[in-house]
């Protein structure tokens, strides 16, 4: 016989449960709104100086914020302006403004916000802009706006006119520090969406739409953005609670299966092996290559990214830049037999531990990788020891933290290194950044004065043709010279209900972002 | 009494200067390790140079001690770049729903403990005590956060019946009765996981307690009377003699719940102090992570001092368990 | 006093399961290399289901998850008796010492002793390792070091009840040094409380230890079940879950039964009033 007490607790714990089971088929989401899940959450307030200078922070500020030209799924489109010339003699770009532009609060939109805003971005810099490029704008007048170049700027389109938001003079002509700028006035526009509600803690936006935008009123009435971890992505997705994703590799399948549609992320993304090409023997072409020949690409995507992804372009640009990807730049192929070949060549003696040697000391390296949030480095680094343990060379793994890393990589305090990076699927500029820039990222490498010379002139190379022979030549001597080894670029799936139609925009949206969503899907969800 | 609080002082003390040495005996840049990754990223040389002169970072060692105490005792545990607010802001958002948390584990698992364990320690060598004793020490082998992995994985991914993250859905706008509902549909899995870890422990004192206290005079007193068997075990017994007792119980398992929470709150993601340690841990956010550990440990102090406290106070006769 | 523990540990139900379990975990743990593949190769079987190839299938690196659990075993089990031997022996120092020095050294060390048994180890730990990230050895040190004050106090009390043994005063009356008396004639009969203390604290250790690594503060090249099972909940929406990660749950929560038993099967021999009939 039990105790009552022992009865009682089971009867109302049983009475519990039910009561909670019975409110489990609450749902809480309109039909009218469109829900986003994001596992981040907070990218910023969402304006030109308040977002996060990420890809997610500037989707959500391009709601409320247009440019003087965007892109759709085939390319460049009029946005603010309708129309647009390069005037070749004076370095310049004239833009001719719509009819009947107004900002959120009903003001008119005119040449003179445009010719305001890029003289703003010169006081008060604009995180991707550079400043320095424009020398002068003229509103020439009331819809016609000139702007004219220091120096010959081939992305200007995407990078400049399709990415700067235009802000309203009247309201931030008396802004002296734009970063803190919050509020209601903060927020006027002329995108297709008004922020309703941000916030921070949670990580979620709303947006409503903003019913007198130029290309008419947008077909998605309220837009959300949710924080949701990626593994419940799938579960919300299926239930109908949110409308688009991302989602973890192993799901899209069996998502696309029960009906959703899957957008592929074509891949911009790449991880590298950063080497210090001042240390000897690494300074040595002949031994980069060997380390090469020593690499398994394919193993490394079919074990890191479990066959989600590709192996990594020796010209850095990958194959889904489809203009801008030279298929023919070279690079060493997985082949161990030709890495001893090279090392043998170099002086160097098989030991009986199966380690080459060279004056008595073994050959090994140490290989630093960021010990938190990519978990993947660490494996990947211990992969790389595997790989290379076959050949003869030691590695030592050491995880660091991730300043520490990106301090030691800026000092050149490391012999190889675990690296990555995105924006390769926009203009070859990022070549620019990735091969000459400072940041720690970047190779630094000048060692080959072709291809620095090649680098400097294909930025200000206007002709398109003769610009691409200049990015394919640089990805052949990038590929030979090597100063750091490109190892996969993986894939990415978002998945979605299909209730919008979501795209990829060639070389991606702005600067070169690749998330699906740009704003005038909500505006006119049909193909356009 | 004096000497609990002098311990206790104690304590606090050395939680203080472990606090405040750590990030200062690790090599490297002082700068980091006090405000972490992301504070590098986005201070300018400006900035560095402010904070560096501000809390005299190159001041010595004995003038930044005082500086960080009296900053702590003006309730300003630092700034946190990583979330761009004060670090009290951020465990202020996530310290309730650990207390919710706790609050109900506490709750859920003294009174499952304490009915289980008297009703094993009156019947104790029978079947159903053996039986109990056996499982719930089985039982409290499986570390919290397994525990907690394996409801995750049978209530919510299995049979899906109850969400798998989170204190709330995160697409809320939802208010009043709907909201309560929700906040509880997303605590049973979490709570259920402390009452499963917790439940052993007040289930064995107890039981302990209720074998002691069995052959006192008045229990066979009252049985003499003639009384029925609960009446003897719950008025008698129990308010007599175990109440206070078992009671104190479940108070005694408090501090070890804010600690085992933490543990819960990262299997189910909850976003609860346990939670923030994860997060900062990984983003090597130190402000933050000092400030949480050192909020949780003065709450795990307090807490065992107010249970030291009362226990006495209810029942004099018991020493310190210690 | 003089009951014979091995006798009682065998004779005892929970006794001998909890033997039982922790041998054949230590046999595990002991020839783990000679049995299984290397557990860090990493291959391209990926996330594979049990088959012959790998009798508990891989994780998401092709990792041979049979070759982890055992070698995980190997982590655990010496954690766990490291950290409880050095710990025990600390508290045996500590208690020891105070006991038979007495005057302001007991005060002081007693009064230290207190404060910290207050602060949360756990808490603790979490703090040092984000700070130091420990090796194996490291994170066993740094266990120990915020368990033993749970034993000191006991040790103590007992040392204090046994310094009036006749035995004990009769050695000092011969002149018997003190290190000598601690030795030879306190520390045997300590034995028994030592062991059950010993018990304890390796418990706590394999808890602790497999918690901090499912935290993700421990060595992330060492195999570890609190790692394993960390790495495995991130896919817990993958099938992979049931080959990936409830082994090593079941075996780290066997490991720690082990020791409860045996523990509790130490002690009632101890307490009169627990033991069975």
């Amino acid at each position: 016989m039990w105790g009552l007490t022992l009865k009682k607790i089971v009867a109302l714990a049983v009475g519990a449960i039910l009561c909670l089971g019975s409110f489990l088929l609450w749902t809480g989401s309109s039909s009218d709104t469109y829900t986003i899940a994001d596992s981040t959450g907070d990218w910023g307030y969402p304006t030109p100086y308040g977002m996060y200078p990420r890809g997610p922070g500037y989707v959500r500020m391009s709601l409320v914020f247009d440019t003087l030209v965007w892109k759709d799924r085939d390319g460049l489109v009029p946005a603010l302006a309708t129309d647009w010339d390069y005037l070749e003699d004076r370095n310049a770009w004239e833009f001719t403004l719509r009819e009947d532009l107004t900002w959120h609060d009903g003001a008119r939109l005119t040449a003179e916000d445009v010719a305001f805003t890029f003289r703003y971005i010169q006081d008060h810099p604009w995180v991707w802009a550079d400043a320095s490029l424009i020398d002068r704008v003229q509103d020439v007048n009331e819809r016609k706006v000139r702007i004219s170049l220091s120096r010959p700027y081939a992305p200007f389109l995407t990078n400049i006119a399709g990415s700067v938001p235009i802000l309203p003079r009247h309201i931030w002509e008396s802004v002296e520090d734009p970063e803190q700028f919050r509020g209601q006035k903060a927020l006027v526009g002329s995108g297709p969406y008004r922020l309703a509600d941000y916030n921070k803690a949670q990580g979620t936006y709303l947006y409503e739409a903003y019913n007198d935008y130029y290309l008419g009123k947008p077909a998605v009435k309220r837009l959300r953005f949710v924080k949701l971890s990626q593994e419940i992505a799938p579960v919300a997705l299926r239930q109908g609670d949110v409308n688009f994703s991302r989602v973890p590799t192993e799901t899209a399948e069996g998502l696309e299966q029960s009906g959703m549609e899957v957008e592929e992320q074509p891949p911009q993304w790449a991880a590298k092996l950063l080497i210090n090409y001042y240390n000897e023997p690494l300074g040595r072409k002949r031994f980069r290559q060997a380390l090469a020949c020593a690499i398994d690409r394919q193993q490394i995507v079919d074990i890191i990214l479990r066959g989600h992804g590709i192996p990594g372009s020796p010209g850095l640009i990958p194959p889904s830049n489809e203009f801008w990807h030279n298929p023919d730049a070279g690079g060493e192929k997985h082949n161990p037999e030709r890495a001893r070949r090279l090392l043998e060549g170099l002086g160097y003696e098989r030991g009986p531990d199966g380690y080459y040697r060279k004056d008595g000391r073994e050959l090994s390296f140490n290989i630093l990788c960021s010990s938190q949030t990519s978990r993947q480095f660490g494996r990947l680094a211990e992969l790389l020891k595997q790989q290379f343990e076959k050949v003869g060379i030691r590695l030592n793994v050491r995880a660091q933290e991730s300043k520490t890393l990106d301090a030691r990589l800026s000092s050149w305090d490391f012999e190889l290194a675990i690296s990555g990076h995105g924006g390769l699927g926009g203009d070859p500029e990022i070549l620019n950044k990735m091969i000459l820039g400072k940041s720690f990222n970047s190779v630094r490498y000048r060692e080959n004065e072709e291809l620095v010379r090649l680098l400097k002139g294909q930025i200000r190379e206007m002709d398109r043709q003769e610009r691409q022979e200049m990015v394919y030549r640089i990805q052949e001597i990038y590929a030979e010279e090597m100063p750091a080894v490109t190892l996969y670029h993986p894939r990415w799936y978002w998945v979605h209900d299909g209730s919008v139609d979501l795209y990829h925009s060639p070389g991606g949206m702005a600067i070169g972002i690749p998330l699906p969503l740009n704003k005038l899907s909500f505006v006119d969800p049909k193909a356009r | 009494m004096k000497s609990r609080l002098l311990n206790y002082g104690i304590a606090f003390l050395v939680i203080l200067c472990l606090n405040f040495l750590l990030p200062r005996l690790m090599p490297g840049d002082p700068l980091q390790a006090i405000y972490g990754d992301e504070a590098l990223l986005q201070m300018t040389a400006e900035t560095k140079a402010e904070i560096t002169a501000r809390f005299g970072l190159d001041q010595p060692v004995w003038k930044q001690f005082g500086n960080y105490l009296w900053r702590l005792a003006q309730g300003d545990l630092g700034y946190s770049f990583y979330h761009k607010a004060a670090v009290s802001e951020v465990i202020a958002a996530h310290l309730p729903w650990t207390l919710l948390l706790v609050g109900s584990g506490l709750v859920l698992a003294t009174l499952a403990g304490i009915a289980l364990g008297i009703e094993s320690g009156w019947r104790r060598g029978s079947a159903l005590d053996r039986g109990l004793l056996t499982f719930l020490m089985s039982a409290s082998g499986f570390p919290s956060f397994f525990l907690g992995i394996l409801l995750l994985l049978l209530f919510g991914v299995t049979l899906g019946w109850l969400p798998l993250q989170g204190a709330r859905t995160a697409y809320g706008g939802l208010s009043g009765l709907p909201l309560v509902v929700d906040v509880l549909e997303h605590l049973v899995l979490p709570a259920g996981t402390l009452l499963l870890a917790f439940l052993p422990g007040m289930y064995l004192l107890t039981r302990n307690s209720t074998v002691t206290v069995r052959g006192e005079p008045y229990i066979l007193t009252a049985r003499a009377k003639g009384l029925p068997d609960w009446k003897v075990r719950y008025h008698h017994g129990a308010r007599t003699a175990m109440l206070p007792v078992v009671t104190a119980t479940g108070l005694l398992f408090a501090s070890r719940m804010i600690t085992g929470a933490l543990f819960v709150e990262i299997v189910f993601s909850y976003p609860g102090m346990g939670s923030l340690i994860h997060n900062s841990l990984i983003a090597r956010d130190y402000p933050v992570l000092q400030g949480t550990l050192f909020v949780t440990t003065v709450l795990v102090l307090a807490t065992n001092f107010g249970v030291d406290l009362l226990y006495r106070s209810l029942d004099p006769r018991v020493k310190d368990a210690r | 006093m003089h009951v014979s523990y091995g006798r009682q540990l065998v004779r005892s139900g929970f006794g001998r399961t909890g033997l039982a379990i922790f041998g054949l975990l230590a046999v595990v743990a002991l020839v783990c290399p000679f049995l299984v593949r290397d557990p860090h190769l990493q291959t391209v079987q990926v996330l594979e289901a049990p088959s012959a190839a790998h009798l508990l299938g891989t994780n998401d690196v092709g990792q041979d998850l049979l070759a982890r659990l055992l070698c995980g075993a190997r982590t655990s089990v010496l954690v766990a008796l490291c950290a409880g031997a050095a710990s025990t022996f600390i508290a045996a120092v500590v208690g020891v010492s105070a006991g038979l020095i007495g005057g302001l050294y007991e005060k002081v060390v007693m009064r230290l002793v207190d404060a910290l048994l207050v602060i949360p180890a756990i808490l603790v730990l979490i703090l040092v390792a984000a700070y130091v990230e420990p090796t194996m050895w490291g994170l066993i040190l740094l266990i120990s070091a915020l368990q033993w004050q749970g034993g000191a106090r006991i040790v103590r009390a007992q040392t204090l009840s046994l310094k009036e043994r006749a035995h004990v005063s009769a050695a000092k009356t011969f002149g018997a040094g003190g290190l000598h008396v601690a030795c030879r004639h306190v520390l045997p009969d300590l034995a028994p409380i030592l062991v059950v203390s010993f018990v304890h604290r390796a418990r706590r250790a394999v808890f602790m230890a497999a918690g901090l690594a499912f935290i993700g503060i421990a060595d992330p090249t060492m195999v570890s079940w609190g790692t394993m099972i960390r790495h495995a909940l991130d896919f817990y929406y993958l099938p992979a879950w049931k080959w990936w990660l409830l082994p090593p749950g079941i075996c780290l929560s066997l490991l720690i039964l082990s020791f409860l038993f045996m523990g509790h099967s130490l002690e009632k021999a101890m307490d009169p009033r627990l033991r069975d009939a």
